[in-house]
């Protein structure tokens, strides 16, 4: 893939796997007038067939284990992945329970992390700008 | 209506059937004192339908606010919930029904034909605890998934706890 | 594709019934609550849902910490009505210890749940309006909406996660020198809230679309329990903050919102909702004005050092029912403790499990394109509820959540070329 092939026009699809939310409105907060990542070429698709990227919030409950894993496969590639939230990296305050299975990376393979509980629009923008610059130097996952 | 009045109607239909008592007072001060009223009482487990149905006949409408259960080792109980006088300034309180119902037996009567709001707060205690509720509209699972073992409930504290499904997540191995 | 892709639900129509995922319908949102509906042609005929995508055993989790601890799981059990689930269980601790709550902190914790409302009030609002198609109203009270978390950042340090309360009391004051800051933004949203009542409830398409759409009658409203402004939409004047005296409440004085206090009847239907919803945003600002008028003086928690304050709490022994009025209802928490590092019992009972019944005789006989409108006006807190999935009848037509919001814009567009030619 071209360097810079998609500064313009990343398109991502979100998933929820049992968060509480937070990390989700403080995405829409990102999309909204203030902060509007729009403006830097990224747009929120209604499927993942045809999505470039994937926004993962919450640690995994078991009933979203296989969902999240088809959803990751139906991603043509180049494909890329961002964990928004503590409760994808380490499981945050629901570290331990009998509904949940692991942090999410352990399903699927991650290239950013954004640690934050929730983290502000700020944090979510920087982790992408840090996606796009991994995506220009070391290339994607096909 | 006053909960003293509620206590002694209850009493005078079912006697012996109603136990442990109690109306707590607790004080809700901001700047003047004000004091909230908490009923709670314990009813037999062969009564405890007729008991909500006197309640629902003598007090239109109770407010079914939740279904709460534990278990104690031997035994599973349950608390229903209620509300009652609500839509009056300041003078709502609630009325806790606490079922208490042997290990062998977890059985329990529905009171989703007189309070058909109760249905999910069944089917939760049915799941999460292991009582059977013998009426019920409704007997599918409600929050937790097809995948979830057919034995395993996880408010329990004995072996059928859900022990074995417990998940560290700081401690999956990670490179 | 299979029947349970993960997502909302895609795949062709091969049936007659299909799943749809709603939330606050961003696309970024999905996957909160999923109802599946029968239809026949273009009516529902039966509607079931099923919740278990976002169980994580909450209340078993609490069982194995210490109230402190338990106090940072309960704000996080819900992004948006994250101050109602801490409140509540303290309320409840509080009530088995016979903990004293000094006056100051009662009306710190009424301001803070009453910003917490004004911001959940405004989402709401900027959802409905995106149900029904007019996005450039969702981006408004989007934007309109960052003020209140400034101020909440301002007061409290954090935008979604305030930590301001605890057992006993509240963590940090609120000083008279942050108050203009506080009062500006009464003034702005004032504005805000009279901005709205002519946007939503003025329009001839909003109320063509929601007047007579998603009726909940009184009856219905009674025996299935529904609690918060679905409940007062249809004339029953059940309020936590009106029934039960704590917080500041009592000496301010709360009156249930009700329909007819703006347009004289009462029919239960989606229009009402909003109207309530409006209402009740002009109330909070009141009430946050009266409670820094009154504001007593004095100190901000029981106990300040937390190693005291979990030796007291490690030799409570009891019961205790905690309760407050979040945005979305009544919610309602139970704490046994028995004298140990932490409680023996714990439930959580947030208002959505008690609204989602009445979507089944909302929704049934109702059209496809109403569906996101009225599932949406229930305001079903997802995190809280876990998500409703619909059964159907052995056929499964999944129709995915762009479809359904397209047929739902679709209508609001026919609307707009009938009534405004």
């Amino acid at each position: 893939m071209k360097p810079g092939a998609l500064n313009r026009s990343m398109w991502a699809f979100h998933i929820n796997t049992g968060s509480c939310n937070g990390c989700d409105i403080e995405i829409v907060a990102s999309l909204a007038p203030r902060y509007d990542l729009e403006r830097f070429g990224l747009r929120m698709v209604g499927s993942p067939r045809h999505a470039d990227l994937l926004l993962v919030t919450g640690p995994v409950s078991r009933d979203m284990e296989s969902k999240l894993k088809t959803v990751y496969e139906q991603m043509p590639g180049p494909k890329a992945v961002m964990l928004i939230g503590n409760c994808g990296n380490t499981g945050g305050v629901f570290y331990e329970s009998y509904n949940l299975v692991g942090p999410a990376d352990r399903i699927i393979p991650v290239d950013v992390y954004v640690p934050g509980c929730p983290p502000r629009p700020e944090a979510i923008i920087d982790g992408l700008v840090k996606l796009w610059k991994k995506m220009e130097i070391r290339g994607v996952r096909k | 209506m006053k909960p003293e009045d509620v206590i002694s109607s209850l009493k005078k239909a079912f006697g012996r059937g109603i136990k442990d008592v109690r109306i707590e007072k607790k004080a809700a001060n901001a700047k003047k004192k004000y004091i909230i009223y908490r009923l709670w009482l314990t009813a037999e487990t062969g009564i405890f339908k007729d008991a909500v149905r006197h309640l629902c006949s003598k007090y239109p409408d109770p407010h079914f606010s939740a279904c709460s259960g534990y278990d104690t080792g031997k035994s599973i109980e349950l608390i229903y919930h209620f509300t009652l006088n609500y839509a009056t300034r300041l003078s709502e309180f609630t009325v806790s029904i606490k079922v208490s119902l042997p290990k062998s037996n977890p059985v329990v009567q529905t009171i989703t034909d007189l309070i058909p709001g109760a249905l999910i707060a069944e089917r939760e205690m049915q799941e999460m605890l292991g009582v059977k509720i013998v009426g019920i509209p409704d007997t599918r699972r409600l929050f937790l998934d097809k995948t979830f073992p057919a034995d395993v409930y996880p408010w329990r504290k004995d072996e059928k706890g859900p022990q074995k499904l417990v998940r560290n997540l700081n401690e999956e191995g990670k490179p | 594709m299979s029947k349970d892709d993960a997502g909302a639900g895609k795949g062709e129509m091969v049936g007659n019934s299909f799943t749809l995922s709603i939330g606050p319908v961003h696309p970024a949102l999905k996957e909160p609550l999923r109802l599946i509906c029968e239809i026949e042609g273009e009516r529902v005929v039966r509607v079931d849902f099923e919740l278990s995508q976002v169980h994580r055993g909450v209340e078993w989790m609490g069982t194995r910490r210490n109230p402190i601890q338990i106090l940072y799981l309960s704000e996080r059990i819900c992004g948006i009505c994250n101050i109602c689930h801490a409140l509540a269980f303290c309320r409840a601790v509080e009530s088995i210890g016979d903990i004293d709550v000094p006056p100051r902190a009662q009306y710190i914790r009424t301001i803070i749940a009453e910003l917490e409302r004004i911001h959940s009030h405004i989402l709401w609002a900027g959802i409905m309006a995106h149900e029904m198609g007019f996005d450039s109203v969702m981006h408004y009270t989007w934007r309109a909406r960052e003020r209140v978390l400034d101020t909440i950042e301002y007061l409290t340090g954090n935008r979604i996660t305030k930590a301001m309360i605890t057992i006993g009391g509240v963590r940090r004051d609120i000083r008279e020198d942050q108050y203009p800051v506080l009062r500006e933004t009464l003034n702005f949203y004032s504005d805000i809230q009279a901005k709205l009542e002519k946007i939503l409830l003025k329009d001839p398409v909003i109320r063509s679309r929601t007047r007579d759409t998603g009726i909940l009658s009184r009856k219905d409203a009674l025996s299935l329990c529904v609690v918060g402004h679905v409940a007062r939409a249809s004339g029953i004047r059940k309020d936590v903050r009106h029934d039960e005296p704590y917080a500041a409440y009592p000496d301010i004085g709360v009156t249930p919102v009700t329909p007819d206090q703006m347009t004289g009847e009462i029919r239960g239907d989606v229009y009402d909702r909003i109207v309530v919803r409006l209402l009740e945003l002009r109330q909070s600002v009141d009430i946050i004005d009266k409670c820094i008028r009154g504001m007593p003086d004095g100190r901000i928690v029981h106990e300040e050092k937390a190693p005291k304050l979990l030796a007291e709490l490690r030799g409570l022994e009891g019961d205790g029912i905690g309760r407050h009025e979040a945005p979305r209802g009544e919610v309602f928490h139970y704490v046994k403790m028995s004298k140990g590092e932490s409680p023996f019992a714990w439930k959580v009972r947030a208002p959505t499990y008690n609204n989602v019944l009445s979507l089944v005789p909302m929704l049934t006989g109702r059209q496809i394109a109403d569906i996101p409108v009225i599932a949406a006006s229930i305001d079903p807190c997802m995190s809280c509820l876990n998500r409703a999935v619909v059964t159907d009848s052995g056929k499964r037509a999944l129709v995915d959540q762009e479809a359904m919001h397209r047929l739902s814009v679709k209508r609001t567009q026919e609307l707009k070329r009938r009534l405004c030619k």
